[in-house]
């Protein structure tokens, strides 16, 4: 890996070259054109904390945000990515300051195992950006696609709606 | 002061608090490190060929052209992965159970889909995948065996030609007069109760890294329960030596043989009880079905002694297991062995659809109860015959066998039946191997609370009244179960029920009926009780399998580094259940410290105290916690005796409060852990302990004998259902529960709503399908559906917390959800929709027949 102009370039041997921002880094990538985009963050990058739980595109621990939208990084090669803003775990907290749904999800003990806990997160990070009123049943609705084994996801929407109060009022919604 | 205020103030400060986690500082920022995310520079990658076949002869394996390829390094087929491994050993088998000898990879026959037959190393994941392709294996198809009935036909393709047919094992067991008290009973219902096959399904799949370092030192590092299991069984299984040089090498190292015979004479003094009330019956059927176990017994045995430089195992986080990653893959030892022959660090790491072919698979019994009973709805005598299908290899090392065991142990519940039989069978498949999954006996729970309720509507009872009538109370205690553990207060299982019946608002349940109704749905409220040993009486394990519990025991260490560092060791292996901090909680308040002061050490097979299972059966809280409790106590006892020597003080008059070591009354001329050291070191009096040098180091293990208990509960679901759909809404979900008192009621939330939510994916939406010719139905997410976030509704958890006798009063909870919930949700089905269920899987296709709206197939 070399950085050279603000640009972090790595070279895995490749036979095509991505350019693109990574938790607001710009990078350009090497790597064989048929490599996920989830691959070439975990092996590339080194950004392991994006997760592969099922690479079929239904579990949702590999989501991360792309240009805005929530996205499952298992489901789309690096090369589609050329060009754009992504953004995953290792970057939502700011200076060693947690995210508000890092710190709603500490203390409502949101995770267990947490294998699943950045996708859930990035999954809740695009929802939020998006437009922060929600209601319960519409935060259970758009997490629909993540899957937990461990939590039975009570703690995940309780972290959410923390979040979400924090975010309004400064207020985290521990009782 | 920590971020969190996680920051002690003196005995007993944590335990008992929603402490927040330790884990996540590491966990919610990306940073936590799982086998996937450790890649050395110039590691290989393994993939595998798999059989597409139920049931095959392998005629012919060509490996030429997937060897041809770029970046593949070796292809190593069944037959020649002989030559590096042994096959794996009978464990934990019970007298008259046929167990076959089998090796990792398979060479002459497969014997379910994705049945491992070779293994591909690459420079990539993705070359291995591709060569995967390459590999071209003839097969000729047998007949699949896919269903019970196809097992129990004594003509049907015998899966392991030496068991002579599919059934492994069949023993009845007579608990009292069982005859006598059904000839005498008013009444005998009897009921058939089937459940599939499902899956732990840890959103982290199975994986293991086998890493070389520059200098050759080996080190494993995998995802795995136990590690020191897995360790013994690479150091058995994935190597080859003949017996001659295992011996051999035995006999010339003397260190070796002392070591052996120190810790043989320790391990026989201190369980030698045990031991003896073990039954060898077990292993003398396997040696007697096959000759060669016994050989292969003494050579692995030889070969286990002759070294002492294993490769250690290791494991940092872990993406849940729920009892599948307790369990030694094949795969595990295929890996290994091709990655010691090659010299070169090598990655596994399984995709899902291999997970749902062979990550494990679990709970396919059909069990059929008889109970006798008296019209005033006294319930008498129970009758059980169960068929488990264990599918075609036997879990390694927790499977069929030893849940069969504890099922019938269980099955009688918390009532007073006079007596009590049962009939345990043990089917073999073509269909993935049964593993222990979140409470494995679950089902003994599911069919007799399953049944208590078809006793009650037949009599016309109220389902609780049925319960309440029958069940054990305070009144009873001391009793015992007719299959053997003792009960005590700790059984608070009729208490559970109460109270659940005060939450549930009974009177107010016509109305909501009314209510549903109105919407065009169907009202319905089921009740489940149980009691599970967690960790049980110190008698439950003899009833079980005797000499087991000289299985169980866990130790642990406390120490103080010399720089002042507190460290407790445990040989549990967390994954998901939150061991940083319940154990801290425990350790800093006996230490009178903070949670952030306290650092604990596991996973590391050089510094995780030995223990083979590690993490598993519920044994977090009781077994590892009270091995934590122990050594904190012994911890305490010594660091204030060296301040009471350095204050001049009578050790009854220290106090600790915030790392503050002082005579109580005179905080000022306190000493801090560090000071403490500091002067261990000057007076020369350091210790020897694990992985270095320590200013204070307490071992100490923890023994259910003498104490334990039962952690207990009653779940209580109300279900909705669309009879136009099918669908199955839980508009409320209530769980009491007593497992004594809590470390961290959040944590204990936590676990009881995730064990639920599994049990209502288990009722509602999961299924690992077969076809009857064993062709497996559901190897993707979209065939086997875990219930998300619009599926698992809030359920209401509320704590009793029933005191017990023993030394450790924490008892386990990790596994109540999941044994609880598949009854009272089938429950309120059946109340919902006014018919027999006797199925646990209930998809809308199978509500919509058992509503009568549409013709069953």
């Amino acid at each position: 890996m070399s950085d050279t102009m603000n640009e972090t370039h790595v070279a895995l041997g490749g036979d095509t070259t991505i350019s693109c921002t990574v938790n607001g880094q710009a990078v350009s990538v090497e790597v064989p054109v048929r490599t996920s985009l989830s691959d070439m963050l975990r092996s590339a990058l080194e950004l392991t904390g994006t997760h592969l739980g099922c690479e079929h595109g239904v579990c949702g621990a590999c989501t991360i945000v792309l240009d805005g939208a929530a996205v499952r990084s298992c489901l789309m090669l690096a090369v589609q990515a050329d060009g754009t803003e992504i953004r995953t775990i290792e970057g939502l907290a700011t200076d060693g300051t947690w995210h508000p749904i890092q710190q709603a999800m500490h203390d409502h003990h949101g995770f267990q195992c947490a294998f699943c806990s950045p996708g859930f997160m990035m999954t809740a990070v695009a929802m939020l950006e998006d437009d922060p009123n929600r209601t319960e049943a519409e935060i259970r609705e758009e997490l629909g696609g993540n899957l937990c084994r461990c939590t039975g996801y009570e703690s995940i929407i309780d972290g959410v709606l923390g979040a979400i109060a924090e975010m309004r009022d400064g207020d985290g919604g521990v009782a | 002061m920590s971020p969190d205020g996680n920051q002690g103030s003196g005995l007993g400060a944590f335990t008992g608090t929603s402490v927040k986690r330790v884990e996540d500082h590491r966990l919610l920022v990306g940073e936590g490190r799982y086998v996937a995310d450790v890649v050395p520079d110039g590691c290989l990658h393994a993939a595998f060929v798999r059989s597409p076949f139920p049931h095959a002869r392998i005629t012919g394996i060509d490996t030429a052209d997937a060897k041809r390829l770029p970046g593949v390094v070796t292809v190593v087929t069944g037959a020649e992965i002989e030559a590096l491994t042994n096959p794996i050993l009978p464990f934990l088998a019970l007298p008259g159970l046929y167990t076959p000898l089998y090796h990792c990879l398979s060479s002459e026959r497969v014997r379910f889909v994705g049945d491992p037959v070779a293994i591909v190393v690459a420079s990539s994941r993705a070359i291995a995948e591709d060569a995967v392709e390459l590999v071209d294996v003839t097969y000729e198809p047998l007949p699949g065996i896919g269903t019970l009935d196809a097992a129990l036909d004594t003509a049907s393709e015998p899966i392991w030609p030496k068991a002579k047919g599919n059934l492994l094992y069949d023993h009845t067991n007579d608990h009292g007069d069982v005859d006598a008290v059904f000839a005498d009973a008013d009444h005998v219902f009897t009921e058939t109760f089937r459940c599939p096959r499902q899956s732990n399904q840890p959103m982290e799949t199975r994986g293991i890294l086998v890493e070389f370092s520059a200098d050759g030192e080996i080190t494993v590092r995998a995802a795995t329960q136990a590690p020191h299991m897995l360790r013994w069984q690479l150091a058995a299984y994935a190597r080859k030596e003949s017996a001659a040089q295992a011996v051999k090498a035995f006999a010339t190292n003397t260190e070796r043989r002392t070591a052996f015979v120190d810790a043989a004479k320790s391990f026989f003094a201190e369980r030698g009880e045990a031991l003896q009330a073990s039954d060898n019956t077990a292993m003398q059927t396997q040696m007697k079905t096959d000759p060669r176990t016994a050989l292969q017994m003494m050579r692995t045995g030889a070969q286990l002694l002759g070294r002492d430089d294993y490769p250690h195992v290791t494991a940092d986080d872990i993406g849940g297991g729920f009892g599948a990653k307790g369990s030694v893959a094949r795969e595990e030892i295929a890996v290994a062995a091709v990655a010691f022959a090659l010299g070169r660090s090598v990655s596994w790491i399984e995709d899902r659809m291999e997970n749902l072919m062979d990550g494990g698979q679990a709970r396919e019994e059909e069990m059929t109860l008889s109970i006798a009973c008296d019209a005033d709805g006294t319930i008498r005598g129970l009758d059980v015959d169960l068929v488990l299908d264990q599918g075609a290899y036997p879990g390694n090392p927790i499977g069929a066998p030893i849940t069969v065991r504890i099922m019938e142990v269980m099955q009688p519940g918390a009532y007073r039946f006079e007596a009590f039989r049962q009939r345990s069978r043990i089917v073999t498949t073509n269909k993935g191997k049964y593993v222990a999954y979140r409470g494995p006996w679950a089902n003994e729970t599911w069919a007799r609370e399953r049944m208590v309720n078809v006793v009650a509507r037949r009599l016309g009872i109220s389902q609780t009244e049925i319960r309440r009538k029958n069940m054990y109370g305070d009144e009873d205690f001391p009793a015992t179960m007719l299959t053997g553990p003792s009960l005590d207060v700790t059984c608070s299982v009729r208490k559970t029920l109460e109270r659940a019946e005060e939450l549930a608002d009974l009177p107010g349940l016509d109305a909501l009926r009314a209510d549903a109704a109105a919407r065009g749905k169907r009202l319905g409220i089921g009740f489940a009780s149980y009691h599970e040993a967690a960790p049980g009486p110190p008698d439950y394990w003899e009833s079980v399998n005797p000499g087991t519990s000289a299985l169980l025991d866990q130790p642990a260490t406390a120490s103080v580094d010399t720089d002042g560092k507190i460290k407790i060791w445990t040989s549990q292996m967390p994954h998901g259940q939150s061991h940083e901090t319940t154990y801290a909680q425990l350790a800093a308040d006996q230490l009178g410290v903070g949670i952030d002061d306290i650092e604990l050490v596991y996973g590391h097979t050089s510094r995780a105290p030995f223990d083979l299972l590690g993490t598993g059966g519920s044994r977090g809280g009781p077994v590892g916690g009270g091995a934590v409790r122990k050594v904190g106590r012994g911890l305490r006892a010594a660091v204030v005796a060296k301040a009471a020597d350095m204050l001049e003080a009578n050790v009854d008059d220290i106090s600790i409060v915030d790392g503050n070591i002082h005579v109580a009354g005179v905080p000022a001329r306190g000493l801090g852990y560090a000071d403490l050291a500091a002067r261990v070191v000057a007076d020369g009096e350091t210790v020897e302990g694990k992985d270095g040098t320590y200013a204070f180091n307490v071992e100490d293990t923890y023994t259910s004998a003498g104490d334990g208990g039962w952690s207990v509960a009653t779940h209580v679901c109300w279900v909705e259902v669309d009879i136009e759909t099918g669908l199955v809404d839980i508009p409320r979900y209530l769980v009491v529960e007593d497992c004594g008192p809590i470390i961290n009621p959040a944590i204990v939330d936590g676990q009881a709503r995730g064990g639920v939510a599994q049990g209502i994916g288990a009722v509602l939406y999961e299924r690992a399908a077969y076809d009857d010719d064993a062709n497996l139905q559901a190897s993707t997410y979209m065939d086997y559906l875990i219930p998300t976030a619009t599926e698992v509704p809030r359920i209401e958890v509320e704590h009793m917390e029933t005191l017990s006798p023993g030394e450790n009063d924490h008892r386990g909870v990790g596994e109540g959800g999941m044994i609880g919930a598949p009854a009272a949700i089938t429950n309120a089905i059946e109340d919902a929709l006014d018919v027999t269920v006797n199925e646990q899987y209930l998809p809308p296709t199978r509500i919509l027949e058992l509503a009568g709206v549409i013709e069953p197939d």
